[in-house]
């Protein structure tokens, strides 16, 4: 049971701006509504207004942007995994989506509000990373981007004010030979690991290296210092030492104690997953594709 | 949730230790609390507890019993309060130890608590990060008042 | 789209089963409660209430949906399709009909969802690998049959490869 509330149907993004400017915090933005809805059943959510954004123009449409890959807010996890522009462009990402949560969620969640409802246990935020991703916030006085890193602050909380509507986020494409990696791992609905990777490989070796990890932490993470340690690797390299990255990756990702794990044990699952990851993407830049499987594992 | 902090202050003991009795200083040090008032002193508190956790917010009345002091080197304190709106519990034990450090003093922190109820299924790893992040920021605060 | 906010209830036009229904609903209300208890359709069930389990599932517009997070109000102009919708009549489902050949049914209590989401796989993916169905059931929980019998009653249906092509 849900308590009353009046449901809002703005018109455009400046409309419904000015709601939630006038609201404040007794209006919550509402789109496929699959985690909102959660915590307002739940009671540990209460507002008098729904300002619902999803059917506002353009907000659910995925399109190439000068030379980048945007995707609307509105867009759900299943329309990502299947829009041409996210195979042509960033792959990863469509072969991601279809793993998000589950076939139910993905009809109807959508990308913003994953990314704005900001659980610390998600797919999407960490696979983003990977591509640079940036946000882009708009209220009735205007529109600010800012990267992804500084959009999610920790644990369901966000750099958004209250009047503001995330619209949209851009990702940029990867240069030529690059591949990458997701793997994630966990036993309850939400995984308790993600970890993406990708290589770009030119003349056998490693030119540039990414990495990112999420759900170990309060927020998803690039590791600066892991990535570094692979430059210049020849892919046999990266098969035989992998394990050094998943090893500097765990000393340097920021765990904490959950209900997925303690702190002790994601750091450990990190070094083991980063690992695995890399392996994954190392055989794909070699032309082949792991068959490595593990339990409880998805291998995207 | 446990945090534990060592926190130096430049000060002597004795004021470190007579800043943790006084209840408006030590309102205006604690990020949230609000609305403190002596039932009895050195002995039972009140005070309203409200902290926010991205869309959700806890406001809970609290109730605070001295269980322990050994002047003015220590004390132990209990806290309890429910949200009634949220259905949480909150429940916590705090041990404050004061003692002189390189010409000033270093105040221990031992905190341990538990969030019962809806809110805690959010997972102990906000809880314990915004525990963690508010006695960091009382320490900086008690710390500026204490040493100005 | 209009501006002016629902704040009790609003008319609610939709075709549940192959017929069309006209419903007042209020702007809270959840498809999960209206299908049960205004139209009397019981065949989605609440139990995890948290789109975890997939007991509630039904297909709005071909797309499963967790109908206990999901407003009612959302339905509008669109099609719902429950499993009373699945059998023509006295005549199963093919689905249905594999489902009890293969033994796929214990308690019950989940099969309502199995199927559904069965069909919205079969009509995006005619011939799906036995790994594609087990993805695509992921959240769509089973405590009796270990869902091997309910994997080999849904490829049961599928088209076979060559076929497809």
């Amino acid at each position: 049971m849900l308590r009353p509330f009046a449901l809002h149907r703005p018109a455009t993004v400046a409309e419904a701006s000015e709601i939630l400017a006038q609201q404040g915090r007794d209006a919550a933005l509402y789109a496929g509504g699959t985690e909102l809805l959660l915590i307002l059943k739940e009671g540990l959510l209460r507002v008098k207004s729904l300002v619902d954004i999803k059917r506002l123009p353009g907000l659910a449409g995925i399109r190439a942007d000068n030379g980048h890959l945007l995707i609307g807010a509105a867009a759900t996890h299943r329309a990502v995994e299947h829009a041409p522009e996210v195979h042509a462009r960033c792959p990863l990402i469509a072969r991601v989506a279809r793993h998000v949560a589950n076939v139910r969620v993905r009809s109807v969640g959508t990308v913003g509000g994953n990314l704005a409802f900001a659980d610390p246990h998600s797919d999407l935020a960490t696979a983003f990373l990977l591509f640079d991703a940036t946000v882009r916030l708009a209220a009735q006085a205007g529109e600010r981007e800012l990267a992804l890193g500084d959009f999610v602050v920790g644990p369901y909380e966000t750099s958004r004010r209250d009047e503001e509507i995330l619209t949209s986020v851009r990702l940029t494409p990867w240069p030529a030979g690059t591949v990458g990696a997701y793997v994630k791992y966990g036993l309850h609905e939400r995984p308790t690991l993600g970890v993406a990777v990708a290589l770009t490989v030119a003349g056998g070796a490693v030119r540039g290296a990414r990495i990112a990890v999420g759900c170990v932490g309060p927020r998803p993470q690039r590791l600066a210092g892991a990535e570094a340690r692979l430059g210049g690797w020849s892919l046999a390299d990266v098969e035989r030492r992998a394990g050094e990255v998943g090893a500097e990756a765990a000393a340097a990702v920021d765990a904490v104690d959950d209900l997925h794990g303690s702190a002790e044990y994601k750091r450990d699952m990190t070094r083991v997953f980063v690992r695995r990851a890399l392996l994954v993407a190392a055989a794909r830049s070699a032309g082949r594709e792991s068959h490595e499987r593990h339990p409880h594992t998805v291998v995207v | 949730m446990r945090v534990e902090r060592d926190l130096d202050v430049a000060a002597p003991p004795e004021r470190l230790w007579a800043a943790l009795w006084d209840v408006p200083r030590m309102v205006a040090c604690l990020p949230g609390c609000a609305e403190a008032r002596e039932v009895e002193p050195q002995k039972r508190y009140e005070a309203h507890m409200s902290q926010r956790v991205g869309p959700i917010s806890l406001s809970v009345p609290m109730q605070v019993t001295i269980a322990d002091v050994v002047s003015p080197h220590s004390l132990a304190l209990e806290a309890k309060g429910r949200d009634g709106s949220l259905g949480a519990s909150v429940a916590m034990s705090v041990r404050l130890a004061v003692a002189p450090r390189d010409g000033g003093s270093r105040l221990r922190v031992e905190a341990e608590g538990k969030i019962l109820g809806k809110l805690g299924a959010l997972g102990h790893g906000v809880i314990q990060r915004r525990a963690e992040e508010l006695i960091d920021e009382f320490g900086l605060r008690l710390k500026r008042a204490v040493e100005g | 789209m209009s501006a002016i906010p629902i704040r009790s209830s609003s008319s609610v036009r939709c075709i549940v089963n192959g017929r069309p229904v006209a419903l007042e609903v209020r702007p809270e209300a959840l498809l999960l409660d209206v299908l049960r208890d205004r139209l009397q359709l019981k065949g989605a069930r609440r139990s995890c209430d948290m789109q975890v389990c997939g007991a509630c599932t039904v297909l709005v517009d071909g797309a499963p949906v967790s109908a206990c997070t999901y407003l009612a109000v959302e339905v509008d102009g669109r099609e719902v399709t429950t499993v009373e919708g699945l059998a023509d009549g006295d005549r199963l489902h093919p689905l249905q009909e594999a489902f009890i050949d293969h033994g796929a049914v214990q308690c019950g209590f989940c099969t309502a969802g199995m199927l559904l989401t069965a069909k919205a796989l079969l009509a995006e993916d005619p011939s799906p690998t036995p790994e594609r169905v087990a993805e695509y059931l992921r959240g769509s929980l089973c405590r009796c049959t270990g869902y091997r019998k309910i994997l080999d009653a849904i490829l049961a249906c599928a088209t076979p490869k060559a076929a497809a092509r």
